[in-house]
């Protein structure tokens, strides 16, 4: 019994090393290694390395899954395949989605674990491939034309073709380390060559917001042509002048005439040629002078590119550079006013607007900034400042000098470079610096210590004023003392006038005054009258305006008896 | 003297703070006025509303209400959303039987606005710790590209032309919110 337990337990133990492998699927069969993938433009391409062992006959599968798929699904292309890499570009994938990659070697019936690839987008891994370029030449130009990176079907870039910005780096064939660098649009033309030269060239796409840089396309080289007999018309120039735009530009020879075309800026950023978009400007056709003045309806609110081309009527010139035209600031901008103050030692600027303005008001819709130009009237050393303000100051100036100033008005407007003529040069003297500093010194102590007595005495009067006003002395004069005392309680509340009155008793025969008593009881009235009569005819008679004081002291002297 | 240097200190202060809002506030009523330009471009072109080619294309949020996003993430989804409608309208229309005239000023209009914001874009994608998928635009481009992938379906019909031109003259009221959501 125990010795068939043993032998049981000694073959599960021999068994499961065996048994452990076949679950797991392979003995030796590592995963892949270093598994990449490489996205470029529509190519999607993954890669590895085999495991440990080189073994023949490994092979390897890949699945993948999208959002929408609940599970794993077999690659397509990428099934048992012996290479270490494969191409999944054939897979019509949503290149916004996450995509999920897993890979694993198989040998016979041995398989190795699934080694998966972190999940990814593939348009957030993409790079940008080389563009395709199509030259040609002119004289002193190279026209280019830049079709997208990627297929033209392509799903990668589709929704990108029109931001692309392009770098081009050209040179002359017998100089390469001359390089001279440029961003263009997908059709644009390169300048300022020289005729009869090979230039060679290479391109690459950026995508700005993805902050995407692409591979550089192959180099190009191309021949630029003999010197044409007319040049082209030079120095183009669109002003705004009531409802007309004038179009000018610079020739050298005479007798020719001239056309104008103009195209919609927004093309140019578009790939393919647009060479049959270009219209021709209204009264701007077979024109005999080096301008041309249209309405300003011709352009509805835009921007747009123009250029020129003379003709002597046998041949033409190739076109002008196109200049570009905004609608929205075409006006001109004139030069502004300057005034100058000295104070001190410093010189005060006034920018002033123009005397004149122009239909559209340039300053009222965009903000000027202005550039000056500020010397000592004896030297040539000039100092250029930008400024937003139009009131300001240069500082610790000499004394006693003279310095000059003129500036002019940029449109602050980014990538606006449209400016304005130089104003006049205005010149001023500096005032003597020390000198009046001292002066004004000496001139504010002195009034300092002028008002110093005045402030005092006003001070003062001031306080004088508030005593008497708030804080009243409480002993009166001695002159009101004296009387005060005595006459007040008695006198104050009854006696109306100030006036002495003499007292005169007028002394009768006694029986009026026992007449007098006898009435006493009867009549208030009447006893008052006669004994005033009996004793005060005289004061009655006399003085009548004392009749008032002379009954009411009547009055106190019968209480009084 | 130092009063008075102080106080010129403090007038400049004010003056670029005038001046910088009143630089935004110009950029935002250039685009406001390019805008009802746009919407009424648009109403010009006439079409045919087909019943059976009503789609719902999933407006993200970030468009219909902007006050969660922040600013920058505002710039750049109206420029997002410019450069997508000017894709649109550069697509074969010769079925509505527009008037081609019309389609171009539009399309000029909508590039006017972009160029316009192509200074504030290129400021902010130039930030160091700018990343492209942190923003909304990810999300905007994949509404937009629901609608190329519906006129390429319908093979560019008139009726699917009348809805995207209906959602393109919505979209462009919700532009006008989120140009109003940019003022400070």
């Amino acid at each position: 019994m125990l010795a068939l337990l043993g032998a049981m337990a000694l073959v599960l133990v021999a068994g499961a090393p065996w048994v452990l492998p076949a679950a797991a699927g392979g003995t030796n069969l590592e995963s892949p290694r270093d598994v990449e993938v490489y996205i470029v433009d529509d190519s999607f391409i993954l890669k590895w390395n085999r495991g440990s062992e080189s073994l023949s006959n490994v092979t390897f599968s890949v699945d993948y899954q999208i959002p929408e798929m609940d599970d794993w699904t077999e690659l397509p292309g990428c099934q048992y395949i012996t290479s270490t890499q494969c191409d999944f570009s054939s897979l019509q994938l949503n290149v916004y989605d996450e995509l999920k990659l897993r890979i694993r070697a198989e040998k016979g019936n041995n398989t190795s674990p699934w080694y998966e690839v972190d999940s990814f987008i593939p348009f957030h891994k993409a790079q940008i491939g080389p563009p395709e370029v199509h030259l040609e030449a002119e004289d002193k130009a190279i026209i280019i034309n830049i079709s997208p990176p990627g297929t033209k079907d392509g799903v990668m870039w589709a929704m990108d073709s029109s931001s692309f910005i392009y770098n081009l780096v050209i040179w002359k064939n017998s100089s390469p380390a001359e390089e001279r660098t440029e961003t263009v649009y997908p059709t644009d033309k390169i300048y300022k060559l020289s005729p009869e030269t090979t230039y060679c060239l290479k391109v690459k796409a950026r995508l700005r917001m993805q902050r995407k840089v692409g591979l550089y396309s192959p180099v190009y080289c191309i021949n630029t042509t003999v010197e044409n007999k007319l040049p082209p018309p030079e120095n183009i120039q669109i002003d705004g002048n009531n409802q007309n735009y004038i179009l000018k530009w610079d020739y050298k020879y005479e007798n020719l005439t001239f056309q104008a075309q103009w195209l919609h800026a927004y093309l140019k950023k578009i790939p393919g040629k647009h060479a049959d978009k270009w219209k021709q400007i209204p009264d701007c056709e077979n024109v005999k002078t080096t301008q041309c003045v249209f309405p300003q309806s011709v352009f509805s609110r835009g921007i747009y590119f123009i250029r020129v081309q003379a003709s002597n009527g046998n041949s033409t010139s190739l076109w002008s550079e196109e200049k570009k035209f905004d609608t929205e600031i075409q006006t001109i901008i004139l030069p502004p006013v300057i005034n100058l103050k000295p104070v001190n030692d410093s010189l005060r600027v006034y920018i002033g607007a123009p005397k004149e303005s122009e239909n559209k008001s340039v300053d009222e819709d965009y903000p000027l900034i202005y550039e000056i130009i500020f010397w000592e009237n004896t030297s040539n050393i000039q100092n250029k400042i930008v400024e937003k303000k139009t009131d300001f100051t240069f500082r610790n100036l000499k004394p006693l000098t003279v310095y000059c100033v003129r500036a002019r008005a940029l449109i602050h407007y980014e990538k606006w470079n449209k400016s304005s003529g130089f104003s006049d040069t205005v010149c001023e003297k500096t005032k003597p610096g020390n000198t009046s500093k001292t002066l004004l010194i000496i001139a504010v102590i002195c009034a300092v210590l002028l008002s110093i007595p005045v402030v005092v005495y006003v001070v003062k009067v001031v306080l004088r004023c508030v005593k008497y006003v708030f804080f009243p002395s409480s002993k009166p004069p001695s002159a009101v003392d004296e009387c005060f005392s005595e006459h007040l309680l008695k006198n104050l509340l009854l006696s109306t006038s100030a006036e002495q009155i003499e007292r005169c008793f007028i002394i009768e025969n006694t029986n009026a005054i026992a007449a007098v008593e006898e009435t006493n009881d009867v009549d208030e009235d009447y006893k008052k009258y006669n004994s005033q009569t009996s004793q005060d005819s005289g004061n009655y008679s006399n003085e009548e305006d004392n009749s008032g004081s002379g009954i009411s002291e009547e009055l106190l002297l019968q209480e009084t008896l | 003297m130092t009063n008075r240097c102080i106080l010129q200190m403090a007038l400049l202060l004010c003056f670029c703070t005038v001046a910088l809002s009143r630089n935004y506030n110009l950029l935002r009523s250039q685009l406001r006025s390019s805008n009802s330009a746009c919407q009424n471009l648009l109403r010009q072109l006439n079409g045919t509303y087909c019943r059976e080619d009503r789609m719902n294309f999933e407006v993200p949020e970030e468009i219909e209400q902007p006050q969660q996003l922040q600013k920058e993430d505002a710039v750049l989804v109206i420029y997002e959303m410019l450069r997508q409608t000017l894709g649109i309208f550069r697509r074969n229309f010769a079925s509505t039987g527009w008037n081609e005239t019309i389609v171009e000023r539009l399309r000029a209009e909508v590039h006017l606005q972009m160029d316009r914001l192509e200074t504030n874009v290129d400021e902010i994608t130039e930030k160091e710790n700018f990343t492209w998928e942190n923003t909304p635009v990810p999300h905007v481009r994949k509404y937009y590209a629901r609608i190329v992938q519906y006129l390429k379906a319908k093979k560019y019909s008139r009726c699917a032309w009348t809805t995207v031109q209906a959602e393109i003259l919505r979209n462009f009221s919700f532009l006008t919110g989120l140009l109003d959501y940019l003022q400070n």
